[in-house]
C-alpha cells in the first residue's frame, strides 16, 4: 500500500477527529445510557422518542428487562447489566464533553408543544409494547428492515438545525436503502460489520480461504504475550488462547454457511441464528477483535520496517494512548464491547482485517463531503462493500440495499406492477 | 451508490441512424418502444424520474437495424428525424418511426452514463 498524495487531506481530517475523540473510546456508549436517564427528568428534553438511540437504548433496556426474566443466571445476562452500568476506567469530564444531545432541545416542535404529557407517555409506552412484543417473538440483536423515512420522521421531530439536517440525510438516501437497527451497545459497530458480512458474503476472504485461521491465537500468544489479559464479555473454563481458537474456528464455520446460502430465507435464517444474544454472537464478535488486533500487530512491524502500509496506521500508532500494539490492544481494543466503540481509524482497520470496504453513511455529516465514507479508502474495487449507516459516528446502524435493480437475474428488465392493473403499451417496430 | 449529494448525473447524448429493412410489405427497425403521455410512467424500469413519460426502448432484436445503428435497451428516444418525442402519445411516437416512405430514420436519444448500466446489471448478482 502506498501513501499517495491524494489522501493528505483525509489523514488531516482523521487526524484531527483522532486527537480530539480518542479520550471518548472509553465509555461514550456506555455514557449515552447515563444520559438519557437523566434527560428523561428534564422539561426541556421531553420523554418522546425524539432520536435514533432512544430506540436503542430502548431495545437494550428491553432486552436487558428480557434477560433478566428469561436467563437470570445465565453469563449473558449479566453481561447486559454490565453494558449498561457506567463505564469502567471512565474519566468523569468525559461524560459532559460526549453527551452530544444534552444541550439539545429536541422534541420543541409544534406537535410536541401542544401535546399533553399523557399522550406523550402513552405514545412512548405503545411503543414500547410494541418494541417489546417484537422481542418477545425473537430476541433479535438486529431488528427487522424498516424504511428509512418513517424512522427518520418518527425519531427526529422537531425543527433544530441538527434535526433537519440528519431528517435531510436520511431523505437522501431513502429510495437506495432499508435500515435495520442494531443494538445499541457498545459492540455495535462490530456487530454491524458482522452482520453485513454473513447476511451478505459471496465468497470466503483470500485470508480466511488460505490460512487455517484456528492457529492465530497460539502464533501471536507467542509473539506478543498479551492474549492473557483479554477480556470475554461471557464465561470460560477454557485458556483464553483456546477460547479465541474457538472464536476464530465459529467465525470461519458461519461465514462459510453464508456463502453457501442458496436463497434470502436461508441467509435470513443464518442471521436469526446467530444473531441472537447468545453466547455464539458474542465469540464471533471477539474473533474480529482479535483479526483486527492480529492485523494491527502486523502492520505495526511492517511499519518498523520501513516498508509500506496503509495511511491508517500511521494515524492508529500515532495516538499516544496506542503508540504500538500493545498499547493500542491494553487501552483500546480490550475495552471494544465494553466500555468504548471504534473510533474512525479503528473502523479502518477492521475493514482491512476482514479485507471489506465499509461504506458508511454519516448523517451529520450530511451535506458535506464526508457523508459517505469508506473504510478503508483504497480498496473499493477489490474488496466487497459493506454498508453501515450512523448518525453520529458513534452507533452504527445496517442499510440493506433496495432491490433498485431493473434487471433480474437473468438480464431481463424488470417491469414495476402496474399502478392500475393495466400493463403499459409496448409497440414491436 | 448510485449518486451523491450534489454531484449531476452523467448522461450520454447519442445519434443513432437506423436503416430500416424490408420484409416483404414491412418495414423492420428491430426494436421495441414503450412509454408515451398516454401512458403509466410508474411502469418504466429504465427511467430515473418515476413521472417520466417519455418513450423508451424496451426491447432491441439481436443483429437487427437498430442493434446495428447502436440503440441499447432503455434509452430514452428524444426525437425522431427531428420531431420531438418527449410529448407524445405512444400511437404518435410509433407513426413518426413507421412511416412508410422513410428508409431511414434517425434518432436522438440520450442513456445513463454506460459506468452505470454496467454497474447495475451488476449490481444484482
Amino acid at each position: 500500500m502506498n501513501k499517495t498524495a491524494k489522501s493528505t487531506c483525509d489523514s488531516d481530517r482523521q487526524s484531527k477527529k483522532v486527537k480530539t475523540s480518542h479520550g471518548s473510546t472509553q465509555g461514550t456508549q456506555g455514557q449515552k445510557a447515563d444520559v438519557k436517564g437523566c434527560a428523561a427528568g428534564k422539561d426541556a428534553c421531553s420523554p418522546g422518542p425524539e432520536r435514533s438511540s432512544e430506540s436503542s437504548h430502548t431495545m437494550q433496556k428491553r432486552s436487558q428487562k428480557e434477560a433478566k426474566s428469561t436467563r437470570s443466571d445465565s453469563p449473558s445476562s449479566q453481561q447486559h447489566l454490565m453494558k449498561t452500568s457506567p463505564a469502567e476506567d471512565e474519566k468523569g469530564f468525559y461524560f459532559f464533553q460526549k453527551c452530544k444531545h444534552w444541550n439539545e432541545p429536541h422534541s420543541l416542535g409544534d406537535a410536541d408543544l401542544y401535546r399533553d404529557e399523557d399522550e406523550i407517555q402513552k405514545e412512548l409506552q405503545d411503543k414500547q409494547q410494541t418494541e417489546s412484543v417484537a422481542a418477545g417473538e425473537a430476541q433479535s440483536s438486529v431488528s427487522a428492515a424498516e424504511d428509512l423515512q418513517t424512522y427518520s420522521q418518527r425519531e427526529w421531530k422537531g425543527n433544530t438545525t441538527k434535526s433537519l439536517l440528519i431528517r435531510k440525510g436520511y431523505e437522501t438516501i431513502a429510495s437506495e436503502f432499508k435500515l435495520r437497527r442494531v443494538r445499541g451497545d457498545n459492540y455495535c459497530a462490530l456487530r454491524a460489520t458482522l452482520f453485513q458480512v454473513l447476511s451478505q458474503s459471496k465468497q470466503l476472504p483470500a485470508w480466511l480461504r488460505d490460512s487455517d485461521i484456528r492457529e492465530w491465537p497460539k502464533e501471536t500468544q507467542s509473539d506478543q504475550d498479551f492474549i492473557k489479559e483479554w477480556k470475554f464479555p461471557f464465561e470460560t473454563s477454557k485458556s483464553k488462547v483456546r477460547h479465541l481458537e474457538q472464536c476464530l474456528e465459529r467465525l470461519k464455520q458461519r461465514w462459510e454457511e453464508s456463502v453457501q446460502c442458496r436463497s434470502l430465507e436461508q441467509r435470513e435464517r443464518l442471521c436469526q441464528e446467530v444473531f441472537r444474544v447468545h453466547d455464539e454472537e458474542y465469540e464471533l464478535l471477539e474473533a474480529l477483535k482479535f483479526l483486527m488486533l492480529r492485523t494491527a500487530i502486523h502492520l505495526h512491524s511492517d511499519m518498523e520496517k520501513g516498508s509500506d502500509v496503509p495511511e491508517f496506521c500511521w494515524l492508529l500508532f500515532a495516538r499516544d494512548s496506542s503508540r504500538c500494539p500493545k498499547t493500542f490492544f491494553t487501552n483500546h481494543l480490550r475495552h471494544v464491547g465494553f466500555s468504548g466503540g471504534l473510533e474512525q481509524v479503528e473502523m479502518c482497520l477492521l475493514g482491512y482485517s476482514l479485507q471489506q470496504t465499509m461504506q458508511v453513511v454519516r448523517l451529520y455529516k450530511c451535506e458535506t463531503e464526508e457523508f459517505i465514507i469508506y473504510y478503508p479508502n483504497d480498496h473499493k474495487k477489490d474488496w466487497p462493500t459493506l454498508c453501515l449507516l450512523t448518525e453520529d459516528d458513534r452507533h452504527y446502524n445496517v442499510l440493506v440495499s433496495q432491490n433498485s435493480s431493473k434487471f433480474d437475474e437473468y438480464g431481463r428488465p424488470k417491469w414495476n406492477l402496474p399502478s392500475d392493473g393495466q400493463p403499459s403499451k409496448t409497440t414491436r417496430l | 451508490m448510485s449518486f451523491i449529494p450534489g454531484h449531476p448525473v452523467t448522461a450520454v447524448v447519442q445519434r443513432i441512424e437506423i436503416h430500416k429493412l424490408r420484409d416483404g410489405d414491412n418495414l423492420i427497425l428491430g426494436f421495441s418502444i414503450g412509454g408515451g403521455i398516454d401512458q403509466d410512467p410508474g411502469q418504466n424500469p429504465f427511467s430515473e424520474d418515476k413521472t417520466d413519460k417519455g418513450i423508451y426502448v424496451t426491447r432491441v432484436s439481436k443483429g437487427g437495424p437498430a442493434e446495428v445503428a447502436g440503440l441499447r435497451m432503455g434509452d430514452k428516444i428524444m426525437q425522431v428525424n427531428g420531431w420531438d418525442m418527449t410529448m407524445v402519445t405512444h400511437d404518435q411516437a410509433r407513426k413518426k418511426l413507421t412511416k412508410k416512405n422513410e428508409d431511414v430514420v434517425r434518432l436522438l436519444v440520450t442513456r445513463k452514463s454506460l459506468e452505470t448500466v454496467v454497474r447495475q446489471s451488476m449490481m444484482q448478482h
